[in-house]
Order: C-alpha cells, then sequence, then structure tokens
C-alpha cells in the first residue's frame, strides 16, 4: 500500500531521486565518458582515447597555473573575509543608534549578482570616468585593471567588498548565541577587551569561523563571474580560475574531452576532501 | 553588550557601509545622469537627474531588455517553486520516516562542494541533444540542480524544529502520511518555505556561468544581458548602469522585505553545512 510509512518514504524521495539520476548521475558517467574519448565541439564522432585526455591536461603549465591562481585567490580571500567579518561582528555586538537599518545595508552585497558587481566595479575602475581613477588621481596613483602585478590583489580586494558581508552574517549569528556574561564576567577580571575577545570569545565560536571558512572557500574556489566579466581571465592567464580554464577548453577552444577530464580531475581532487570536512561539519 | 559611546560605533559601522555599498551607490548615481555628466571628468557629485537611460533601457529599439527581464523572472519563480516540491518531501521522508539513514544530505554536501563547471560540459551536450540549448526550461533545470541541496539541508533544518507531538497525535485520528504533510507540516513549515523559496530565486536570479554556457539570445536573463551593453563601439555606462539597477532591483527588495527568511535561512543553512 502506498499509504503505509515504508512505502511513503519512498514516495515522497522519489521527486529527488529521479532528478538526481537524470541530473547528476547520469552527467557525471557522461563526463567520465567524454574524458576517456577524443571529442570536438560540433564533431559526432569520437574515439576512445584512454587516459590521453589526462595526459594532456596535466601536461598543461596552463592548467596548473589555474589551479594555483584559484587556491591562492579562495585562501587569501577566505582569510581575510574571515577576519573582516569578525571585526564587523564585533561591532555590530554592541548597541547603537541605527543598528537595524545599518544591517540592511551591510548585508546588501549578497544578494547582488556577482557578475552584476563585475559592471559595477568596471565603472569604478574605468580609466575615463571612473570615480576610483579620481580619488587615486588625486593622490598622485595610476591603476590600471590590466596591469599584471596590479590585477591579482584588485580581484582579492573587489571579492572581499562583496563577501565580508557574508561571513560577517554567520559570524555575528554565531555571537548572539554567546552568553553575554562572558564578556561581562571578563571585564570584572579586568581583562582588557581583546583579550577576553582572542582567549575565551574565540574559541567559543570557533565551529562558525569553521563552518564560514568551508562555505567561503568553496565558493571562492568556484569563482567564475566576476573575474571573467573584469578581465576574462586575463592579462594572458593571470586571473584565470580553474572554471574559467574549464569553460574556455570546452566553449572556445571546443575540447570537449580534454575539458571533461579537466574536470574529472578537479572533481576528484575536491571528492579526496569530503571525508575531512563532513567529520568537521558533522560534530 | 554596553559601549560607552554609541555613537562612534554607529560613526564606524556606516563608513563601513558606505565602503561596501560603494559599487551600487556609484552606479545609481551614474544611471541618473545625462551622458554628458557621465563623462565629465573629475565625476560630478551634484547633477540634475534624468531618466533617460531608463527609458533607452526599456523602450529604445534594438534593446531587448525588457524580454530579458521576463526570462529572469520565469526562471528565478520556476526553480524555486520546483526545489521546494522536491525538497519538502524528500527532507520529511529522512527526518520523520529515516529514509536512507542520512546518506542523501551526505550526497547533497558533497554536491555542494563542487564547482557547478564540472557539469556544464555534460548538460551542454545532453541539452544539445533534447534541443533544450536556448530555453529557459533548460536553465530552470540547471538551476533546481543548483539549489536542491542548499534547499533540502534548509528544509531538514526546519523540521527538526518543529514539535513532533501534532503529527504524533494527527496519526492516531486517522491521518495518513500525505495528509499529515499536506495538511500539518505545510502550514507549519511556512516560515522555512519562504526562506528557502527566497534564497532559491535569488541564486537563481544571480547565476551567470551557466547563462552564459547555456542561453544564446531567447533565454538570456539580466545577468548576461546586462553584460551586453558593452558593446563593439565603446560602452554606453549610463544604459548599462540603468540595466544593472533593473536588474538587482528585486533581490534588494527581497532584501528589505523579507530580510528575516533571508538571515535565518542563511544562518541556518550555514550552521546545518
Amino acid at each position: 500500500m502506498v499509504y503505509s510509512e515504508k512505502a511513503a518514504k519512498w514516495v515522497l524521495s522519489f521527486p529527488l531521486l529521479l532528478f538526481w539520476v537524470v541530473m547528476v548521475v547520469f552527467p557525471a558517467g557522461y563526463a567520465i565518458y567524454l574524458s576517456l574519448h577524443d571529442v570536438s565541439m560540433g564533431q559526432g564522432m569520437s574515439s576512445f582515447s584512454g587516459f590521453g585526455n589526462y595526459l594532456e591536461i596535466l601536461g598543461d603549465a596552463d592548467f596548473w597555473h589555474s589551479i594555483g591562481f584559484t587556491l591562492e585567490f579562495a585562501l587569501i580571500t577566505t582569510v581575510l573575509e574571515l577576519v573582516f567579518g569578525f571585526l564587523l561582528a564585533l561591532l555590530f555586538n554592541r548597541s547603537f543608534p541605527g543598528k537595524r537599518p545599518l544591517l540592511s545595508m551591510v548585508l546588501l552585497p549578497i544578494m547582488v549578482a556577482p557578475s552584476l558587481m563585475g559592471i559595477m566595479f568596471r565603472l569604478i575602475l574605468n580609466e575615463n570616468n571612473g570615480v576610483a581613477t579620481y580619488f587615486l588621481s588625486l593622490l598622485h596613483i595610476q591603476i590600471n585593471l590590466f596591469d599584471p602585478d596590479l590585477v591579482v590583489p584588485l580581484m582579492i580586494v573587489l571579492d572581499i567588498m562583496q563577501w565580508v558581508p557574508f561571513t560577517f552574517l554567520i559570524i555575528y549569528s554565531g555571537l548572539q548565541g554567546v552568553d553575554p556574561g562572558l564578556f561581562e564576567a571578563a571585564s570584572v577580571d579586568g581583562a582588557s577587551y581583546w583579550r577576553t575577545v582572542l582567549q575565551i570569545i574565540l574559541p567559543v565560536i570557533a565551529p562558525i569561523f569553521f563552518i564560514a571558512a568551508f562555505l567561503r572557500g568553496i565558493d571562492a574556489f568556484r569563482t567564475f563571474d566576476v573575474i571573467y566579466v573584469l578581465t576574462n581571465g586575463g592579462p594572458g592567464n593571470v586571473t584565470k580560475t580553474a572554471s574559467i580554464y574549464i569553460y574556455e577548453a570546452a566553449f572556445k577552444s571546443g575540447q570537449i574531452g580534454q575539458a571533461a577530464s579537466a574536470s574529472v580531475i578537479v572533481a576528484v581532487f575536491l571528492l579526496l576532501l569530503i571525508p575531512f570536512f563532513v567529520k568537521r561539519l558533522s560534530k | 553588550m554596553k559601549a560607552r559611546k554609541p555613537w562612534l560605533t554607529t560613526i564606524a559601522v556606516s563608513v563601513i557601509a558606505v565602503f561596501l555599498l560603494l559599487p551600487l551607490l556609484n552606479t545609481l548615481m551614474t544611471s541618473l545622469k545625462t551622458t554628458g555628466d557621465i563623462n565629465s571628468f573629475p565625476p560630478k557629485f551634484t547633477f540634475a537627474p534624468t531618466l533617460e537611460h531608463y527609458r533607452n533601457v526599456m523602450f529604445a529599439a534594438g534593446y531587448d531588455f525588457t524580454s530579458y527581464f521576463k526570462n529572469s523572472i520565469l526562471l528565478s519563480v520556476f526553480t524555486s517553486l520546483f526545489v521546494i516540491v522536491i525538497a519538502l518531501p524528500s527532507a520529511y521522508s529522512v527526518i520523520r520516516l529515516g529514509f536512507s539513514s542520512g546518506r542523501l544530505l551526505t550526497l547533497s554536501m558533497a554536491l555542494r562542494l563542487f564547482p557547478p563547471i564540472v557539469f556544464a560540459i555534460p548538460y551542454y551536450l545532453m541539452f544539445q541533444y533534447l534541443g533544450l540549448l536556448d530555453t529557459v526550461t533548460g536553465l530552470i533545470l540547471i538551476n533546481i540542480f543548483l539549489n536542491i541541496p542548499l534547499g533540502l539541508i534548509l528544509m531538514v533544518g526546519f523540521l527538526q524544529e518543529l514539535p513532533y507531538e501534532i503529527e504524533e497525535s494527527a496519526k492516531i485520528d486517522g491521518c495518513n502520511v500525505y495528509q499529515i504533510l499536506w495538511k500539518i507540516i505545510l502550514p507549519l513549515m511556512a516560515p522555512g518555505i519562504a526562506s528557502v523559496a527566497i534564497l532559491a530565486f535569488i541564486f537563481s536570479w544571480n547565476d551567470y556561468l551557466f547563462a552564459v554556457i547555456i542561453s544564446l539570445n531567447k533565454a538570456t536573463p539580466v545577468t548576461l544581458g546586462s553584460t551586453m551593453f558593452i558593446t563593439s563601439w565603446g560602452i554606453k555606462w549610463g544604459d548599462i548602469s540603468a540595466a544593472t539597477v533593473l536588474s538587482i532591483l528585486p533581490p534588494l527588495l527581497f532584501t528589505f522585505f523579507a530580510q528575516r527568511y533571508l538571515v535565518s535561512g542563511l544562518s541556518m543553512g550555514a550552521v546545518k553545512g
């Protein structure tokens, strides 16, 4: 009977299972199949090529550069966003006039599409009439978005401007669970504010920090939109993330087989991390 | 905790807020300037506002912005609808009926780990075969996939907060599982459903990667459409700013009028992992 609980749990899960078979299991298998074949965009015929695509990708300096840049970018932005998010959360943890509207305003950037953020940054930075260009020129500083020495720090700053609000939100909601007595008890003992924060508050909300780091880290690792809109991964390949690398290999160069093997390599790399994260998160 | 000079905190936070909102404020200002004012250097901070760029974006010949906007609405509404229809029953099945003893949740957490680009190539070829390239339907399918893990995790979190006793007594009164889900869980879960719906709406509204890959022109949403104003004969900053402001309006409206649901969704999504 479909009314029994035993049947119901299958009936209720069926849409999800069906969807996942069509949109996860089959595509994953298909991607592996493609990675083992010599396939190009627009050509129906393909021949088995074994691990040829993998060897090609693993020998491509451009691929390793994109992996290295993506890891560097993800690591630096995540660390800085945690620090700034935490500081902002400490500020919001006090009571002050205008707290509610300011909270709404600070959270706004999270809701903006990163690609549109890219357009807005371009407007600020453009060399003819950009506001940032103007203020920096007052300080006799010239910036050029496509200066290879400057482009990586610039991308990091822009990422921070959009995503500090996110780490802030997570850490702030964690801070609200902290007993306010902890702050007070420490100040009664005469401990300074910063010692209280570092030695008492930080250990208490460490799990929240880990979660914020995890969520920001995986999102930073998949970065595509902002950088693609601003630099196209350039100049050269300086800001080419793993996502941009795979996108270009597949849809610009039409090397479907090789792009598929690159995405399998990235997926396996992340799969190796899963046990580590699942263990930490399920605590 | 009580600060001794609360106004100092207000000033510090306001400065940070203005810095974070600089791109938005600057774009809003640019969208209201005449083309002459936009091109002046140093930039003008006082000017006579005009709506000409908004008129251009919405009505001028050769601009398809209104159809991009329509695509985005369709995409986001149907994505959040399907995410709820799929995620709520399966979350119930996992939490109350013990389906898969949690493996389903581990799997959806693992899915959240992968960069979506990994699925882009098989999706492109599948959609080519099925005739779903450059269709909103295709984009909806992909965005359901992108948002189901979060939907599932949130639904599970909200379900765990519901007291089980109500369902128990309904069961004793002779309700079957489906009646309980429809008549008891659905109304009780309304705030949780609102959170999931709003987040899925915003995230699918903001998707750019798959818009670039799947849509050519018929199915183009606003995220991609706005970048198209960067034409080969130059960047029309006034029009592009107006298009950008219109494109971020729906998510921003949610932020202001449904902030409670957003915050509870985002922080629960984080806590539940």
